[in-house]
């Protein structure tokens, strides 16, 4: 039922990424609604459904640059596979470290997506992760506030308790 | 070696479902760009409507700033053309003013001076027409006024920099005229009354049985020393004969109404204006000069 839920959730996060985000983006950094649905997937329904949830969430993306394919379904597996290990180490009711957990899960994704992407202009990548990787992460990491405070609201245990479930 | 792997991928589900989704990424990565043009078309499927409405967004967001752009530049363009259209009366204006300086009589020797016209007061009709020229101009009481279709009225009130006019034809008006063709005079007055009660210019005095006839042009005859002879005051509109007199409508030759400009009669001379005592000895010295062949 959960990972059913997950589905859909981390398909209308592929939507919001392809309609809405760069509606809203700042000085050219949008945020990472893919992301987002990762970590918060990674928090409910461990690492490994994060990672075939990242995998098929970046190949859908893909889709949109084809002389990428497999780039962010790479990048977000990572992202899937690092973050559903990651909170057995952390205080997971904590709003701070799931902000913190989403900045650098946005930035590791970057990391990986501009490493790939620039691979033969290494300058490009160093200027693409400092101007748009870090605003973009502080921005996917805001948004973590929201959910925060909705989950809270709306008496969400597994993210706003801290338990898995 | 590989059976110690297949046990850590057997024992870590995570690391494997992981090992596996990257290196399907490194095979999707490294096909050739046609295999990957297919998947991304059969892939993207469920993406594409919205990717639709994204680029249909995008499209409506660029042509509401071109027609906010072409807006502006219609507002532009309707100000220019206004301005232009401004600019083209005047030059029709000027253009024709300029004509009938040319066309005047040279034997008349006429001095005008311009004004603009600042003001048609009047109740039932245009009773009198303030001028932006007064004294300052040289502007002095019982001066003709006139405009290129004929003749406007006289100059009743000067100030320094404003002049009021009364037009021919007004109530207070007495204009002595001529039939231009057979030379009958007559003199223009207004008649206020009759059956609609509007106003009506008639030529007074002129005998019955004269030789006048519908359309005849009507001018100035020069009597009386305010209106220099020969400016055409309008048409006959109208011959009634009675027993002792004519009665004679006119159809005056200017729309009061539409004048923009004028020109004040300010002095007429017979004979063109005789030359001073300096310009005679500078002509002289000419001549000498050209008889010693100083000068071709």
């Amino acid at each position: 039922m959960r990972a059913g839920v997950f589905a859909v959730v981390a398909f209308v996060a592929v939507v919001l990424d392809v309609t809405v985000a760069p509606e809203i983006a700042i000085w050219g950094a949008r945020p990472d609604f893919a992301v987002l649905a990762l970590v918060y997937g990674s928090l409910v329904l461990g690492g490994r459904a994060a990672t075939i949830a990242g995998f098929s969430m970046g190949l859908l993306i893909d889709t949109g640059n084809p002389e990428y394919l497999g780039l962010n379904a790479l990048a977000l597996a990572v992202v899937g596979y690092a973050t559903g290990g990651v909170w057995d180490h952390l205080v997971r009711t904590n709003v701070l470290v799931q902000c913190v957990v989403i900045f650098g899960a946005t930035m590791l994704h970057d990391f990986i997506y501009y490493l790939i992407y620039y691979r033969n202009h290494l300058d490009f990548f160093a200027d693409s992760m400092l101007s748009q990787g870090v605003v973009g992460a502080a921005y996917t990491a805001a948004f973590g506030l929201v959910i925060f405070a909705v989950a809270r609201l709306s008496g969400w245990r597994a993210i706003a308790d801290g338990s898995q479930g | 070696m590989l059976a110690l792997l297949a046990r850590v991928f057997r024992e870590n589900r995570e690391l494997s479902t992981f090992v596996v989704c990257a290196v399907t990424s490194f095979v999707f990565m490294a096909l050739t760009p046609s295999a990957k043009d297919v998947l991304s078309n059969a892939l993207g499927t469920p993406l594409r409507p919205f990717k639709e409405l994204r680029a249909t967004r995008v499209r409506i967001k660029d042509v509401e700033e071109e027609v906010a752009l072409l807006r502006a530049l219609a507002v532009r363009l309707t100000d220019d053309k206004r301005t232009l259209m401004e600019y083209k009366h005047e030059n029709d204006r000027l253009r024709e003013l300029m004509g009938f300086l040319v066309s005047f009589p040279e034997e008349e020797h006429l001095e005008l001076v311009p004004a603009r016209v600042v003001g048609l007061p009047g109740v039932r009709a245009i009773e009198t027409i303030e001028i932006a020229a007064g004294t300052n101009d040289s502007i002095s009481i019982d001066k003709a006024v006139v405009v290129p279709e004929g003749l406007v009225g006289k100059v009743v009130r000067v100030l320094k920099n404003l002049a009021y006019v009364e037009p021919v034809g007004t109530a207070a008006s007495e204009v002595s005229v001529t039939i231009e063709r057979s030379r009958v005079r007559g003199v223009v007055r207004a008649r206020y009354g009759g059956p609609s009660g509007l106003l009506s210019r008639w030529i007074d005095y002129v005998p019955a049985r004269s030789d006048v006839r519908l359309g005849d042009l009507v001018v100035t005859s020069g009597l009386g020393g305010v209106y220099p002879p020969g400016l055409a005051v309008g048409r006959v509109s109208s011959v009634t004969e009675d027993p002792v007199t004519m009665s004679v409508g006119i159809e005056l030759a200017v729309d009061f109404s539409t004048i923009e400009q004028v020109f004040v009669v300010t002095r007429t001379h017979a004979t063109a204006p005789g030359l001073s005592d300096d310009e005679r000895r500078l002509l002289g010295e000419i001549e000498r000069a050209r008889e010693a062949g100083e000068i071709d």
